[in-house]
């Protein structure tokens, strides 16, 4: 590096941010995401269409009651975190964190009620098809919600230290998509194993 | 002025020569190989192997068009286009041709819709898969004598297990051999009772996987007699590759003595290489990696000679 | 020049900046840069392309003979699992990432990856799932033995019953090994969408930046699906499901359209880099601009599209309905016409030119006659007619290995030889590359054009023993597998002499265009830092009075003098 700058450059020389690219990679890995998820919304579709048995015996179908109302609690999750980003937006960090706080606690809510129906059910991931199903994608989405608490969790942590924001809410930002993500995935996972009976 | 142009019209008439020549050459050798590629398939001995052949053969030439143009041009410029050593000047600096890439898309394209209309034919005249259907494994088969009214239409079940093949006849025997009369439409029902296996017969040309948990109908035509050799073509675990037998094409006549013959027999152990095999493994002290037992061989009236002389 | 508005990660970096003592150790540990983690994939996945190589000679050695006399059946089929496995998933993705991670940032003028650390993340997964899947080697009941296919419910029979088998530790380092290619694939991405250099517009970007991202992106479309049947396969394994189990109403071949729709876009995936190799290498040494560079370009993205409905053309014989095998057909078949597009661009730059055959222009002309020739068995494969005889036959491993080792690796050997001294600062010595090219040609050749006609006469592939009448053919193909052995031995000598003591490379050897030949041999951590070049033109303008970037000859000066 020993150029000196004192010659007149005949160029102007050129930059790349180094930084700052966290967005769009977390919605490339989004997109990817998805695409397991619908590997086994085909898988589903498919065998529910062509098993010769479908439900376990002494299965008739499966409430839908309660994983109705956990279905509105999550949905409704995905406004209320709309309207934390809206609060980091406008600098009233309070008003995010606790808002932030409540789609946790409605997550987290979802889980139990999930696991609640999981408790109850009578046939288990060895009952056929539709017992394997059911808890692979129960379960793989499952995991998501806590993946998606926890990281929540992590962003509530570091909205406390100093700063956080300077460089931008890139992190509230990736976590509340998703969110939305986790959600739009459950609509589809309810309509196809609850609804397509 | 006038001689110039007397030298590029001959420049590029021999070009034209040339390029034609080369093409003729081509066309020759792509016609020569497409002749040639029929000596590469095992003896037609069903209805579908003379239209699997002449579609090969037709792709044989086109490729081998496609592959000695390509590798001509590759060649020439190996020859005349090398840069003497050190001289690293750049050639003629031609970015492209729009007209040219049209002409080497829209040629390529053409031809694939050909090939894939005359397979599309093929496909349409062979029709040797019927349907598939699952069925519960948990409750049992049909039985072949409930389906068999007409005996000359019943099927054939063809039964894979690991490791061995066996063949119920709808007149209500079993064969470790696959006997067929000659000119006769047969029809399958192609059941395996463990993994996937595979029903190759590569004289026919023919060649359906067999899935645990669905019944497959299938038919064929054998057209000429003789021996063949039937193999397990879907990898099927450890004795994957003794999973063979043979089919046996012969006259009607012949066929008819054979099933007489074979319905008075009295069952025995039916072809079983890989459990031969598996016992030699056994008296060596099991060495080797992990293996799932062959089943034990089926009870058949007709053990068939494996050993005897196959073609293709 | 004082240093100001540096990055804190140059000041940090483990990495030589140019005149810092150079520090080999780098190499060993957790380093974010990616021409660190380049070589540091490309010389792992090396070592297993020996590994990988030392397993298929053994498959070799067995089926010089008819019979299965060199190891019992089971072992036999394990070895050929762990070959192709290994090659795949060891060697080939992990070498090809390698290349990807030393060419992309400087081709396109970025000082790094964007997410650096995840970067050396998917690296260090690397040994990590090595060593899984080498460990069932000695778990109980040996490797996996299924073939690299899997398919259940062979894969998920598990004759001892362990729940630690081969078959299981196979399933967690292909989970894990699709972990580091999506965060590998949303790196590179990432990176070639966001870090271009000004004036780099889609369209002046270098072909080899195009194929890497249209494979890339065809990587994270297609691999979660791989992904997906993985995890269903492992639970039909480990915890009794019924996904693809027969016996309990499952589909075994939901499983093979899981792992085709990945598994047939890997081969793409796999061979559209190689593409991008073929497109630099060309021009370069037929000192030709590059033949039709929009329809090259655009014709990677054709393929990526393309290749996403083809996958049920290896199932055209497992019951699948006539119209679907017509419809796949067809859009195999259709993968044809953007290939040949870029062939026949290769063949037209190489047309009138000035061809220089040094060491990787011999690979690339290998690589592209042998894919000629892959290429054509391949639109045979995709006529149903022609498939149902061939299909499952020695006719596909011939075919599959004319396109994956005599067109992917030949464009890796290619690739390697010539960037070697731009990123290791040294010269290789040509002649010992000539005798590897020889030898691994005639190897190659030898090894997979005689098993098209065993293929043909209807010799299945997996097998340990045959029928006598296929001897012939196999014997010729096990001494071409040992002459490919030994063509190791001046590949590896000229790698490792070379860069211990090899003559000093020149930042710009082969006078090729490209933003890294203006870069010094090797090229700073940051590759331009902060005067990155302005891109007026796309990289092939050899022998045209086309500038490339702004103020090129200050570039050149600049990497003559910090060389």
């Amino acid at each position: 590096m020993t150029t000196s700058k004192s010659e007149a450059l005949l160029h102007t020389p050129g930059h790349i941010k180094h930084d700052g690219h966290n967005l769009t990679g977390f919605i490339i890995f989004l997109c990817s995401e998805s695409i397991i998820f619908f590997a086994f919304f085909v898988g589903y579709g498919v065998l529910k269409i062509t098993a010769p048995t479908w439900y376990p015996d002494g299965v008739s179908g499966i409430a839908v009651k309660e994983p109705l109302i956990n279905t509105i609690i999550l949905v409704s999750s995905s406004f209320v975190i709309y309207f934390a980003e809206r609060y980091l937006h406008k600098k009233n960090y309070w008003g995010f964190r606790i808002v932030w706080l409540l789609t946790m606690i409605m997550g987290a809510y979802f889980v139990y009620g999930q696991y609640v129906e999981w408790s109850e059910l009578t046939f288990s991931l060895n009952s056929g098809v539709f017992g394997s199903l059911f808890y692979l994608l129960t379960g793989f989405h499952g995991l998501h919600v806590i993946t998606g608490i926890l990281l929540m969790g992590l962003m509530l942590i570091r909205s406390f230290i100093p700063g956080n924001y300077d460089k931008g809410e890139m992190g509230v930002e990736s976590i509340s998509l998703f969110w939305h993500f986790v959600d739009v995935i459950w609509i589809i996972l309810f309509i196809l194993i609850y609804v397509w009976q | 002025m006038k001689s110039n142009l007397k030298r590029i019209i001959n420049q590029k008439l021999i070009s034209i020569v040339g390029v034609s020549l080369a093409i003729f050459i081509d066309l020759l050798l792509s016609k020569l190989m497409a002749s040639w590629s029929y000596s590469w398939l095992p003896v037609q001995a069903s209805s579908a192997a003379p239209y699997v052949d002449n579609l090969f053969a037709f792709e044989t030439g086109i490729g081998t068009f496609i592959f000695l143009g390509c590798s001509g041009v590759i060649g020439w410029v190996l020859i005349f286009n090398r840069a003497p050593k050190y001289d690293e000047s750049f050639g003629e600096p031609i970015e492209g041709n729009t007209n040219l890439e049209i002409v080497w898309t829209v040629i390529p394209l053409l031809l694939v819709i050909a090939i894939a209309i005359y397979s599309t034919n093929i496909n349409s005249t062979l029709k040797n898969l019927g349907s598939k259907s699952k069925y519960d494994p948990q409750k049992d088969l049909i039985q072949n004598s409930e389906l068999g009214q007409n005996i000359s239409d019943a099927p054939i079940d063809v039964i894979a297990r690991q490791w061995n093949w066996e063949f119920v006849y709808p007149e209500g025997f079993s064969s470790s051999e696959l006997h067929l009369p000659i000119n006769n439409k047969i029809n399958f029902r192609l059941i395996s009772k463990d993994v996937l296996h595979g029903f190759y017969i590569p004289a026919f040309r023919l060649k359906q996987d067999i899935i645990p948990g669905s019944i497959i109908e299938y038919s064929l035509t054998p057209t000429r007699a003789g021996v063949y050799r039937l193999r397990d073509s879907m990898f099927s675990g450890t004795y994957f590759s003794e999973n063979q037998t043979n089919v046996i094409v012969e006259s009607k006549d012949s066929y008819q003595n054979w099933i007489h013959k074979t319905v008075k027999k009295v069952p025995v152990n039916g072809l079983n290489q890989a459990g031969i095999l598996y016992k030699k493994r056994l008296e060596k002290g099991d060495r080797g990696w992990a293996t799932v037992p062959p089943n034990p061989p089926p009870m058949v009236n007709e053990p068939g000679d494996y050993q005897q002389p196959h073609e293709g | 020049m004082t240093i100001t508005n540096y990055d804190e990660r140059v000041l940090k970096a483990s990495h030589p900046v140019p005149g810092a003592p150079n520090n080999w150790r780098r190499f060993f540990g957790f380093n974010t840069d990616a021409k660190v983690i380049g070589i540091q994939y490309i010389v792992t996945a090396l070592f297993f392309l020996l590994l990988g190589g030392l397993l298929g000679m053994l498959i070799r050695g067995e089926l010089i003979t008819p019979p299965s006399d060199l190891f019992d059946p089971s072992v036999y089929n394990g070895l050929y699992t762990m070959h192709g496995t290994v090659m795949l998933f060891l060697f080939l993705f992990p070498v090809l990432s390698g290349l990807t991670n030393l060419l992309v940032p400087p081709m396109i003028g970025a000082p790094d990856m964007a997410f650096p650390k995840l970067n050396a993340l998917a690296f260090w997964l690397v040994p990590v799932f090595s060593i899984v899947l080498l460990a069932s080697f000695f778990v109980p009941g040996g490797p996996a033995s299924s073939g690299w296919w899997s398919y259940p419910p062979v894969s998920i029979q598990n004759p001892l019953g362990h729940f630690l088998n081969g078959q299981m530790l196979w399933i967690v380092a292909i989970g894990l090994s699709g972990v580091s290619s999506i965060i590998g694939a949303l790196n590179f991405v990432t990176t070639i969408i966001q870090m271009r250099a000004p004036g780099m517009g889609f369209f002046k970007m270098p072909i080899f930046i195009w194929t890497v991202l249209a494979a890339q992106i065809l990587q994270l479309l297609g691999l979660p699906a791989l992904t997906g049947g993985a995890i269903m396969l492992f639970f039909d394994l480990n915890f009794g499901t019924s996904f693809f189990n027969p016996e309990t109403g499952g589909d075994p071949v939901l499983f093979q359209h899981f792992f085709w729709f990945y598994s047939h876009p890997a081969v793409y995936v796999m061979v559209l880099p190689v593409f991008g190799i073929f497109s630099e290498l060309f021009p370069a040494y037929s000192r030709k601009p590059l033949f039709g560079y929009k329809f090259v370009a655009v014709a990677s993205f054709g393929i990526t599209i393309l290749s996403l409905v083809v996958w049920v053309h290896h199932m055209f014989y497992t019951g699948t309905p006539m119209w679907m095998r017509n419809l796949f057909m067809f859009t195999t078949m259709l993968i044809a016409v953007p290939t040949g597009v870029k062939v026949f661009a290769w063949i037209a730059t190489l047309w009138g030119g000035n061809l220089r055959l040094n060491t990787p222009m011999l690979f690339c002309l290998g690589g592209l006659f042998n894919f000629i020739f892959g290429g054509i068995t391949g639109v045979m494969l995709a006529t149903v007619p022609i498939d149902i005889h061939v299909g499952n036959t020695y006719f596909v491993v011939a075919h599959f290995h004319y396109i994956i080792f005599n067109t992917i690796a030949f464009g890796i050997f290619a690739g390697i030889y010539h960037w070697f001294p731009k990123f290791t600062g040294r010269m290789f010595y040509e002649g010992l590359g000539k005798v590897h090219f020889a030898l691994t040609f005639i190897g190659a050749t030898l090894n997979w054009l005689p098993l098209h006609w065993a293929g043909l006469l209807g010799m299945p592939r997996r097998v340990a023993s045959y029928d006598p009448e296929f001897a012939i053919w196999n014997v010729i193909a096990s001494i071409g597998a040992f002459m490919l052995g030994v063509a190791s031995i001046p590949f590896i000598l000229n790698m490792v002499s070379s860069w211990s003591r090899g003559k000093k490379a020149p930042p710009n050897p082969w006078g090729a265009i490209g933003l890294e030949w203006l870069l010094p041999s090797p090229p700073p951590h940051e590759n331009f830092e902060d005067d990155i070049p302005t891109v007026l033109n796309e990289p092939y303008n050899y022998g045209l009075n086309k500038p490339f970037v702004f103020d090129e000859e200050f570039y050149i000066s600049k990497a003559l003098n910090d060389s």
